[in-house]
């Protein structure tokens, strides 16, 4: 899935300045400050334990912060929750419901809450769950409960939405269906803020992103600015019979050279501009290459230039399809 | 206040919904308090003065004894059974299939300087309740028929001025218990593990991110517990009462007001108990140690002011204590309520104090 809307963003509807979150001698979250415009998708990007969830949940007013100030819609997020809360939608991570309310009865009481709410049934046409509305949610598939919680965060037909890993535990298709269903809510014209350990997830469904590390933010802009902030953003990689040492050296001097990992002729050739690239392909045409693929860097590479590591999804079980 | 009255009304039929389908957990709120109504009225409901059947070996012809065998008889204490030996009669008080044996020797109650003196009775004296019955009834027959022979009147004697001319014995004294006992147990350990599962599960902070007012919660939460427990005292009346000839002299319609207040005061104890435990197993263990001790220590079974005079002095400001006390005093004793305001006064100020607690320490999310 690409991402082909065009931004045009509006006004700033979350802003955040010098957020601090120390617990005892923990730091969680360290000055932090950033802005979320209005009818775009704001992902924090980060390892378990960066301060993803403390940031989302003082934003949302779940917690309090030590010092610093939060702004949605204008109003102090400190003091005008009431009024702030009648305009989020919220999503937690690994949240439960009711254990004996079926989904219907779920999405009223929740509904019953707000000034205005929308029509149960209506919201779970829209991910597929009107056929379980008189289910309890333990009869649900993992994926479905997740876009079960999802749509929950809906019902008072919120401008701001805030999920929460809302993709975590799922098996990749399930992301899949997910990742249009957020895409589906972000065209509806509300404005989303998520958070996400997944790479692929941040590059494909955000607009902007905050990189977060240890309670800081170490990286933020929009996606694809992000991107090219990377040292050598043009990948080319290629297979050959084999490779003659002159090839090699030239080919080295142009970029980062790598083999792939267990392949002894399968390279991958990170450059830094167009340029070299280009020299790049025609030595590698010169080798009658049996595979070659271009492509640009991706958010992973950034990443792991910035941070020096690669996010690891510990032992993560991977829940049933859906 | 239209719409927060809505949101408590959806909010409390929720509640409700949710108790009912809770199945498991509906039947033993009602079970436990009932199981225990059944059981007592079974050992102590009814005719609480017969102690059972007794044999009379009676081989004297004389006046008094025949008197004594048709008082026995008359009496309904007991119930009389036929044994053909004195043998037969000692083996089946050994076998507790006869509670005692009254033994009547030959020429007893002959007015005779050689005629035996002594009435001689058999039981078991590990059946305390019983043979205190049977000796003291004895031995009052006895001391009429001595003064009758002596041809004296009894010169000094009892007047007895009860505090309640109502005749209630322990089983309705049981059956209060079990309303205070029903009412601490459901909302102590309801409230208590319910708010911390919440929790635990993460509702409380999904409720905690719309506007819903955490007050709004709370009140919703108690009153429907509030209707749970009108069902728990209305079935456990219902079956002392109507199964057991339980009785309560007092006004109903108080004993339920009583009743209401003491779930409140129980609400608010399981309430600071959830404020206070982290998990929902921590909460079971508190809520456990603290009911089942004042179970026994707030006089649920048995009148606490036998206790030993310092133990009272501690036990009897138990939340439970003041509550059984005015209910004993209400139903079964058909008093004022505000006769004595003491135990109102302790009643109020734990729910005072519970409710400050809970204020403090609870929140709806971490």
């Amino acid at each position: 899935m690409s991402k082909t809307k065009k931004l045009i963003f509006k006004r700033k509807i979350i802003e955040v300045k010098n957020l601090c979150k120390q617990y005892k001698n923990l730091i969680a979250v360290n000055k932090i400050s950033f802005y979320v415009e209005k009818n775009t998708v704001f992902g924090i990007l980060g390892e378990n334990g960066a301060g993803k969830t403390t940031t989302l949940e003082m934003i949302e007013g779940l917690r309090k912060p030590n010092s610093g100030s939060i702004k949605i819609f204008g109003y102090n997020a400190l003091n005008d929750s009431s009024k702030i809360k009648e305009k989020i939608g919220v999503q937690l991570q690994s949240s439960a419901y009711y254990k004996f309310l079926t989904l219907r009865e779920i999405l009223l009481l929740f509904g019953s809450f707000y000034q205005t709410y929308k029509d149960p049934i209506k919201l779970l046409q829209m991910v597929g769950l009107e056929n379980k509305a008189n289910t309890f949610i333990e009869k649900l598939s993992g994926g479905q409960k997740q876009r079960f919680s999802i749509v929950a965060s809906l019902v008072n037909n919120p401008e701001l939405v805030f999920l929460d890993e809302p993709t975590t535990g799922l098996d990749p298709l399930a992301r899949r269906n997910l990742w249009k269903l957020i895409t589906e809510i972000n065209n509806q014209g509300k404005t989303i803020v998520l958070t996400t350990h997944y790479l692929e997830e941040a590059e494909t469904l955000c607009d902007r992103i905050a990189i977060m590390d240890k309670g800081s933010i170490i990286a933020i802009n929009e996606t694809h600015k992000l991107i090219e902030k990377a040292e050598n953003p043009f990948k080319v990689k290629f297979l050959v019979k084999k490779i003659s040492r002159v090839a090699f050296s030239k080919l080295v001097k142009l970029g980062e050279m790598q083999n792939i990992v267990s392949k002894q002729t399968e390279f991958e050739l990170k450059c830094q501009n167009q340029d070299k690239l280009n020299q790049a392909l025609k030595i590698i045409n010169l080798l009658s290459p049996l595979q070659l693929s271009v492509s640009r860097a991706t958010l992973e590479d950034v990443f792991i230039q910035m941070t020096g590591k690669t996010i690891e999804n510990n032992g993560e079980s991977e829940k049933a399809n859906d | 206040m239209e719409k927060a009255k809505k949101q408590m009304i959806k909010l409390f039929f929720a509640n409700i919904k949710m108790m009912a389908r809770n199945k498991q957990a509906l039947f033993w709120s009602f079970m436990f308090p009932l199981m225990f109504t059944v059981i007592f009225g079974f050992f102590f409901s009814g005719d609480k003065t017969n102690v059972g059947k007794v044999a009379i070996l009676n081989n004297s012809q004389s006046q008094l004894a025949q008197q004594f065998e048709k008082t026995i008889i008359n009496s309904k204490i007991f119930d009389k059974q036929d044994f053909n030996n004195i043998d037969d009669a000692k083996n089946a008080l050994k076998k507790n299939e006869i509670t005692a044996v009254f033994e009547i020797p030959k020429n007893f109650g002959e007015i005779k300087p050689d005629s035996p003196k002594e009435l001689i009775v058999h039981y078991d004296p590990a059946n305390i309740s019983a043979s205190t019955i049977i000796l003291n009834f004895t031995n009052n027959f006895l001391t009429g028929a001595n003064f009758n022979v002596q041809n004296v009147q009894p010169i000094f004697s009892v007047k007895e001025e009860k505090t309640s001319t109502n005749n209630f014995n322990y089983y309705d004294f049981i059956l209060i218990g079990m309303l205070g006992m029903a009412l601490m147990n459901s909302s102590v350990q309801g409230i208590a593990i319910s708010i911390t599962k919440y929790r635990e599960d993460q509702i409380l902070k999904r409720l905690t991110t719309t506007p819903l007012k955490t007050w709004k919660f709370i009140l919703a939460e108690v009153f429907s517990r509030l209707i749970l427990n009108l069902c728990q005292i209305s079935l456990i009346l219902a079956i002392g009462v109507f199964g057991f000839h339980g009785h309560i002299y007092g006004s109903i319609a108080l004993i339920y007001l009583i009743s209401l207040v003491g779930a409140l005061l129980f609400q608010a104890m399981g309430f600071a108990i959830a404020s206070l435990s982290a998990t929902t197993s921590a909460a079971e263990g508190m809520a456990t140690a603290i009911t089942i001790p004042m179970m026994f220590l707030g006089g649920v079974f048995f009148p606490i002011d036998q206790l030993p005079s310092w133990l009272y002095s501690i036990v009897k400001f138990l939340p439970l204590s003041p509550l059984l006390k005015i209910m004993r005093q209400v139903g079964l004793e058909n008093t004022d309520l505000f006769v004595d305001p003491t135990n109102l006064i302790v009643i109020f100020t734990w729910i005072c104090v519970m409710l400050a607690l809970s204020l403090w320490r609870f929140r709806l999310s971490e």
